[in-house]
């Protein structure tokens, strides 16, 4: 196991040199960088445009900067933000806990409908549970996710029942944490919606066709031979055989909501890492779109091997290594 | 974490919860400094919350490290400096700094502290802190903007402690615009920021980071002190207990208990959270007044009038007569013979309706331009420069006289036969500017002249202007307002901003020459009437000689809500500038 687990994150190393290679030099190719802006204000004096620029190392050719980049992050230094004049590494940890609290929240909101949902819906297959199901998981499938994003935000200045947008009201600091506690939820609610329904729909057509799938085999017509209620046939035999397809595509799952948290939270005004690498290339900041890119690439690789070790735990025929 | 099980219940809790007014704070009550200064405004009564919103984050808290606008004015409501600059008469008046006296030699200026002033943290403000500042800014290891606007011909200012409460500045030449330059300059605090000025972290200081953390560290002097920064969320800050303002009755200013701002994400969203009456005061663009006004009663706002905004818009062509590493000119010969003939210039600029561009891009909210300044500066504008009204007559006139005629193909021509026809480039993400390039190339067909329209991405226009140089003419707008000396890269003919043919090692034209001339004098005299008097001739010759073909300023608005009295509404600038005067007898929104 252990031998497995080095090899796969082994693979991270080459995988973050060819994307950050490639984000280096489309951002080399982009016009202008991140002192045009400056460059644009009447009472700047060039003196200061070209201190700047040899301070950024803007005037040197781009692979020397890339290359002085890589040096840094050898040594676990990933650089400052321009903007902010931050290590990236804490303004990614500052910005973080909001992205990872959505995506925890729609992840769960995902599993918590689509799970039982897709049981009820294989165990009678074109049963009114199964037909509705369907017919809303196609819908929410077709809808793009930023325009479910721009309807939320449409229903919340309409009707005054959700934010819009934001984590926080601005009266947050004056609210006792219980209050600050139920401010946040409130806020989460349309975003979470916006970013899990989504992934109910795909986990749910997934899930559906794997109990059926299930519900064919042998053990379940024995286990039904055997007397055991309705139930736990669904839930404790067939469920747990259905769910292990599901569990190797988390990973991706979670590499996908990172990325469809870029648009929500831009569209929702949401206080993430999303709204942050925006900003980052819109200004062009360097170091800290090639931060955020090397933690989305490597939350990509460990997401899909923490799946695959989950998968190794729950079904005893996988195993790797050897 | 919030799944909506039970949603109506959840909601309904939730906006119960929601609707807790903000608890009334105890301010803590300190002595009033002996150089308190005592506010002419009407007396007000202390309380209340004052909601705005940024369209932008701020990048840092330390005044050393910003260039944009939007991090300066969060600076600015916490360091404060020795100077004001009042934005309603622009005027220089006491801040930090009680009174001052300026040497017969016209350079040494002797600033008198008020006694008595204290940090937010309780340690005595003195003239070691005005002394520290003006080290930090000056020494090379940390580059910053305010080095070079302090300093005249890359020579630095003298500042030296005279006593605790006494600072003597001298600049090494005359310098007009010293004040108002001081006024920018927030006073750092030397006990606080010393240590990371030894060890050369000053830029890292008071960075985003330290100001979501230790919001405490800020240490401040103006009316306001940091309390909460939540980035892309928003940014409280809270009445300073030590502010050095006073009103009549002895009552400390600010008046307001919190002043918080909702950062989101770009100008609409800022206009929105205005229009559904989430925030007290927003600037609005001319096209969004119309719509918002409707909302005016039942959110209990009002959008004022300012006049021109200080924000001008031009046309103009690349007269650079330079070439390229490979031997091509920048401009083709014969087009760069058009581009520097000034009766092509005046020509096309009588050519544009710009009657037609106000009523039909701005709706009517805006005015011609006939100048580098607009009417908004009201301390420098001259109103008496050369007009150009719309008429394609006198244009047509011009267009002879210069060798041009209308050739069979009803299309103009110049004396050699060349078809003219030039490619205006403007920027895409400005959407009234692509409106007004479209109008212009209408107005130009009628003269036979053929505009071809490119809109880049702001980064690539930019480059080819500044860098590249490869383009025919240009549309693009500048802020102007304020002090002469802020335009001199823009009118100096080596200036980097003096885009028709900008760094010249030469002037190319006496009347290049002429400008330099008059900005460098205005530059070299403190007297406002002869400063004027140059400045004028400035403008006059910018209108004259129309390398800038200015096309017309949109007017400013700001919407405002009706509780906030003591307001006084500036041309220019931030519209809240006398935030410390504001009150409302309206405690809850």
């Amino acid at each position: 196991m252990i031998p497995f687990i080095l090899r796969r994150l082994t693979t991270l190393v080459p995988m973050l040199l060819a994307v950050t290679l490639l984000v280096f030099i489309l951002m080399s190719l982009a016009p202008g960088d991140f002192l045009t802006p400056v460059k644009a204000q009447r009472d700047i004096n060039p003196a200061l445009i070209a201190e700047l620029q040899k301070s950024f190392g803007l005037d040197r050719p781009w692979y020397q900067q890339y290359a002085l980049w890589l040096g840094n992050v050898l040594h676990l230094d990933f650089g400052y933000s321009w903007t902010y004049k931050v290590p990236v590494a804490q303004l990614i940890a500052q910005r973080a806990p909001a992205t990872i609290l959505l995506s925890i929240t729609s992840l769960l909101l995902a599993w918590t409908l689509a799970i039982p949902l897709a049981v009820l819906a294989a165990a009678r297959p074109g049963g009114w549970i199964d037909r509705l199901t369907s017919a809303t998981a196609y819908f929410a499938l077709a809808i793009p996710e930023f325009f479910l994003a721009l309807l939320a935000v449409w229903m919340a200045a309409r009707t005054g029942w959700f934010p819009i947008g934001g984590l926080t009201s601005l009266d947050h600091d004056f609210l006792s944490p219980a209050a600050q506690f139920l401010d946040i939820a409130h806020h989460l609610i349309l975003p979470t919606l916006v970013l899990g329904l989504g992934g109910v729909a795909g986990t749910l057509r997934v899930l559906r066709a794997n109990v059926l799938d299930v519900l064919q085999a042998e053990y379940i017509t024995a286990a039904r031979a055997k007397g055991l209620s309705e139930k736990v046939v669904l839930f404790r035999h067939v469920l747990r055989n259905a769910l292990n397809p599901l569990l190797s595509t988390i990973g991706y799952a979670f590499a996908g909501l990172l990325s469809g948290s870029l648009l929500v939270e831009n569209v929702m005004n949401y206080p993430g890492l999303g709204r942050l690498v925006y900003e980052a290339f819109i200004r062009e900041d360097q170091f800290v779109v090639l931060g955020s890119v090397v933690v989305a690439c490597s939350l990509l690789i460990v997401g899909n091997l923490l799946s695959d070790l989950a998968l190794a735990w729950s079904d005893p025929r996988v195993r790797y290594g050897r | 974490m919030a799944q909506p099980v039970f949603p109506i219940a959840l909601c309904a809790l939730l906006l119960l919860s929601a609707c807790s007014p903000p608890p009334k704070i105890s301010r803590q009550t300190h002595p009033l400094p002996a150089g308190v200064d005592i506010a002419r405004s009407e007396i007000g009564r202390s309380g209340g919350v004052f909601i705005d919103s940024s369209p932008g984050e701020p990048s840092t808290f330390n005044p050393l490290v910003s260039e944009d606008a939007t991090s300066g004015g969060f600076i600015g409501l916490f360091l404060d400096s020795l100077v004001h600059n009042n934005a309603v008469t622009q005027e220089v008046e006491p801040g930090l700094a009680a009174r001052w006296d300026i040497a017969p030699d016209n350079r040494t200026f002797t600033f008198h502290l008020r006694p008595g002033v204290l940090w937010s943290d309780g340690h005595p403000f003195s003239a070691d802190d005005v002394v520290f500042t003006f080290q930090a800014i000056y020494d090379p290891r940390f580059p910053n903007r305010a080095a070079f606007d302090l300093s005249v011909d890359g020579q630095k200012f003298k500042v030296e402690k005279i006593d605790d409460l006494t600072v003597r500045l001298t600049t090494p030449q005359i310098y007009a615009p010293f004040l108002e330059t001081v006024g920018g300059v927030g006073l750092l605090p030397k006990h606080e920021l010393e240590p990371a000025f030894r060890d050369g972290t000053l830029l890292k200081s008071w960075n985003v980071s330290v100001a979501q953390k230790e919001p405490q560290r800020l240490l401040a002097t103006g009316a306001f002190r940091l309390r909460s920064y939540q980035p892309a969320e928003r940014i409280v800050f809270e009445a300073n207990p030590h502010y050095w303002r006073a009103d009549a009755k002895g009552v400390r200013l600010p008046y307001v208990d919190f002043l918080v701002t909702k950062l989101v994400k770009d100008a609409n969203a800022s206009t929105l959270a205005f229009a559904t009456g989430q925030t007290d005061a927003e600037g609005l663009s001319p096209d969004n007044v119309a719509w918002i006004d409707r909302y005016a009663s039942r959110y209990g706002f009002s959008v004022f009038n300012r006049g021109p905004s200080p924000n001008t818009g031009f046309i103009w062509f690349n007269q650079n007569p330079g070439h390229d590493t490979a031997g091509k000119p920048f401009v083709t010969p014969y087009k760069l013979a058009w581009f520097t003939d000034r009766r092509f210039r005046q020509a096309i600029s009588h050519g544009i309706d710009r009657q037609g561009l106000v009523r039909g891009v701005l709706f009517g909210r805006g005015q011609p331009l006939w100048g580098p300044e607009t009417p908004a500066n009201k301390k420098w504008y001259n109103p008496n420069v050369t007009q150009y009204p719309y008429n394609p007559a006198r244009s047509r006139a011009l267009l002879a006289e210069a060798g041009f005629q209308i050739g069979p193909d009803q299309k103009l021509h110049d004396r050699q036969g060349n078809l003219v026809e030039f490619t205006l480039n403007s920027n895409q993400e400005n959407q009234l500017r692509v409106n007004m390039a479209t109008a212009f190339k209408e107005n130009m067909r009628d003269l036979g002249i053929t505009v071809n329209l490119s809109f880049l991405d702001f980064g690539t226009l930019v480059g080819k202007i500044q860098d590249s140089y490869d383009y025919e003419a240009g549309m693009l707008g500048l802020t102007g307002g304020g002090d002469p000396a802020g335009g001199i890269s823009v009118f100096s003919s080596k200036g980097r901003l003096h885009q028709w043919y900008p760094n010249q090692k030469t002037p190319a034209t006496p009347w290049e020459a002429r400008i330099d001339q008059l900005m460098s004098d205005q530059l070299h005299t403190l007297d406002y009437p002869t400063r004027k008097k140059y400045f004028d001739e400035v403008q006059k010759i910018m209108s004259d000689e129309t390398p800038y073909i200015y096309l017309v300023t949109a007017n400013a608005y700001v919407g405002l809500k009706d509780r906030w009295k003591n307001i006084r509404i500036p041309p220019l600038g931030s519209l809240v500038w006398n935030l410390d005067e504001l009150w409302t007898p309206l405690l809850t929104p």
